[in-house]
């Protein structure tokens, strides 16, 4: 489980995250949405539980099931790199993909990472059986097949999306953190999109912690919903809560839609 | 279809693309290439009076080109520009001339052996402090480094001042596997071993940037916060990258000493030398293994031989880069594949040749109307 403890992060006048306490993955491999209008704070969440930004106030923890005990790990403090250690990986809002790499290199990549391997000397072809088996997999569970040996920046967007998020399941997450994975998919492709995600997760039981503007989609898909709204927890449960709460409806659709 | 080396078809479209050293094979064209330069290496002493050079030169450019072959691992994979890599060449140098000088050691390879290490030693140290930063930061930080270190070695009585250390022993050159030789017996011997040396250390760079660690370094050169976060600890790696290319640096000084005899802090340590090492690594082709090895060579080459030719010969570096820059940004070896492509083109279809032609007339021209109109303009005030 990973449980962010009274997050709190300004920037200056502006405090982006307020006392947030949240816990994912509870049930192992449940699907969570976080949604809220532009200015919530979603995706400053996700960079306090990432690493990417250090909270001011609060804590982030992993809680690992070791022979039946709970083991609690404080990762406050912890780089980004070793966090992806501990299960705990994201994908971008704006794609952060290896731009002069194919897309077989990008995944390749991570998953050379995944198996500790990057500071291996043997050359790539050599001896890296079980990486290039996880590199097949992933093309295929994406289906990227077919533009595997192409270069990552000649790509459409949605292709550069799907790889984005294919490169941070090659890491073998626990906890996948996806930052608006469908913004700047064309509508019809979003569902394509997010239904890969939740095949691929289902397949591993990898907890998704998804930020997204599409109500459809979170209606469809989420087991959890999480509303923020300026910087603050506003809601929390089932995405049933989407249709019978007016406040709810105001505060997403009032600024949002 | 026949199929034109270099040239993929893709959506309709030519596209060339041959990265020399991408892919793990060696093309049978790369393999006669890299045949070609190994002999030409070995030859050199040999054959370069037959076409006026003086291959003690040539050696020296080789040596510059090793330095560039280090610093353009930093250049080309992870995407730093070093500005300050003279700091390496320098330390490999003065390594050489305060073992000799100072500490009386004569053997010419345990002088190098010592060299590499000083070298290395301060690489890790400036590495240590400039592996966090990146562009124009990093460029600065390795710049002022190295000119601290030019300074310091400029003022400081130990390193003799602006007259630098000679590397003899009581008056004597150092010995080389523990003999005496006479002066070209010692440049032949120390030629080869540099040669023997520089191949292995081709191979092992090809290694690495052809290993799962180049692949992250890569990473780390497109996409620093993307690297981060799966998972590769970028510092350290660029510590490491930044060490690996500082020893050939060190290794390329040390042999310049041992090549030279005299150490001074100009020609080896002053931050236009790391200006020069960077540009060679530009001219000879940043984006491929052996570019900034012929860069090395070409630039040392035209600096001596401009100095007979033109009375401005230091312009010449100018206009060289300029050229290289507008004309040949990938360089002199980065270029080789589209001029190669575009030759065997042409054989496939003698078309093209035409329309060179025709673009070539046209666009001079283009030029004499710009011309005639900016005449007319400036005589007549009007157009």
């Amino acid at each position: 489980m990973l449980e962010a403890r009274n997050l709190r992060k300004e920037f200056g006048e502006l405090r982006a995250t307020d006392d947030v306490s949240l816990a994912f993955g509870e049930t192992p491999g449940e699907m969570v949405f976080i949604v809220g209008p532009n200015g919530a704070g979603k995706t400053t969440l996700v960079n306090l539980l990432t690493g990417l930004f250090e909270p001011d106030r609060g804590s982030v923890v992993v809680h690992t099931e070791e022979n039946g005990t709970t083991v609690e790990e404080d990762i406050t403090g912890m780089a980004p790199e070793d966090r992806v250690e501990a299960g705990l990986v994201r994908s971008f809002q704006i794609v952060h993909v290896f731009e002069e790499m194919t897309v077989r290199e990008n995944v390749r990549t991570a998953a050379l990472s995944r198996y500790d391997k990057t500071l291996s000397m043997r050359t790539l072809d050599d001896g890296h059986a079980e990486v290039e088996g996880d590199v097949d997999d992933l093309l295929a569970r994406f289906r990227l097949e077919d533009i595997a040996d192409e270069v990552a920046e000649t790509l459409p967007h949605g292709d550069r999306k799907l790889l984005d998020v294919a490169m941070a399941f090659a890491l073998d997450p626990r906890y996948l953190l996806l930052d608006e994975p469908t913004s700047g998919v064309a509508t019809r492709e979003k569902e394509y999109v997010i239904e890969t995600i939740v095949e691929a997760s289902d397949a591993e039981e990898v907890t998704t912690v998804t930020i997204e503007h599409d109500m459809d989609l979170v209606k469809n898909y989420a087991d959890r919903l999480v509303v923020l709204h300026e910087g603050r927890v506003f809601r929390e449960g089932d995405p049933d809560l989407l249709e019978n709460d007016p406040e709810l409806r105001q505060v997403l659709l009032g600024v949002d839609e | 279809m026949s199929r034109i080396p270099f040239v993929e078809e893709r959506n309709g479209e030519s596209i060339v693309r041959v990265p020399l050293t991408r892919g793990l094979g060696l093309t049978p064209v790369q393999a006669v290439l890299v045949l070609v330069g190994i002999v030409l290496l070995f030859g050199l002493p040999f054959f370069s009076g037959l076409v006026g050079l003086s291959w003690e030169r040539l050696f020296r450019g080789i040596l510059f080109g090793i330095a560039a072959v280090g610093l353009n691992l930093l250049l080309r994979h992870t995407e730093l520009v070093s500005f300050g890599h003279a700091a390496f060449f320098g330390s490999g140098a003065y390594g050489v001339a305060v073992l000799a000088a100072h500490y009386d050691v004569s053997e010419g390879l345990l002088l190098l052996l010592g060299a590499v290490l000083i070298g290395t030693l301060v690489a890790i140290i400036i590495g240590y402090f400039v592996a966090g930063y990146v562009d124009i930061y990093f460029a600065l930080l390795t710049l002022a480094f190295n000119q601290v270190m030019f300074a310091t070695v400029f003022r400081s009585g130990f390193f003799n001042y602006n007259d630098g250390l000679q590397v003899r022993i009581g008056g004597d050159r150092p010995s080389l596997f523990g003999l005496e030789w006479t002066t070209l017996g010692y440049n032949l011997v120390l030629y080869y071993t540099t040669i023997v040396l520089l191949l292995v250390m081709l191979l092992g760079m090809w290694k690495l940037i052809n290993s799962p660690f180049g692949r992250a370094l890569d990473a780390i050169g497109q996409d620093r916060t993307r690297a981060r976060f799966i998972g590769i600890p970028v510092e350290r790696y660029v510590w490491i990258s930044f060490t690996i290319s500082g020893l050939y640096g060190a290794f390329a000084g040390g042999v310049y000493a041992l090549l030279r005899l005299h150490v001074q802090p100009e020609p080896t340590l002053y931050v236009f030398v790391s200006g020069e090492i960077l540009f060679m690594a530009i001219l000879g082709g940043f984006t491929t293994l052996v570019g900034p090895l012929i860069g090395g060579i070409v630039l040392v080459y035209l600096l001596e031989a401009a100095r007979f030719w033109v009375t401005y010969y230091h312009a010449l570096t100018g206009l060289v880069l300029l050229a290289i820059v507008f004309f040949m940004p990938k360089g002199i070896v980065g270029s080789l594949p589209s001029i190669g492509a575009a030759l065997a083109h042409r054989r496939h279809d003698p078309g093209l040749v035409r329309e060179d032609i025709r673009g070539i007339a046209a666009a001079m021209r283009r030029a004499v109307d710009r011309a005639i109109t900016t005449v007319r303009i400036i005589v007549f005030g009007v157009n």
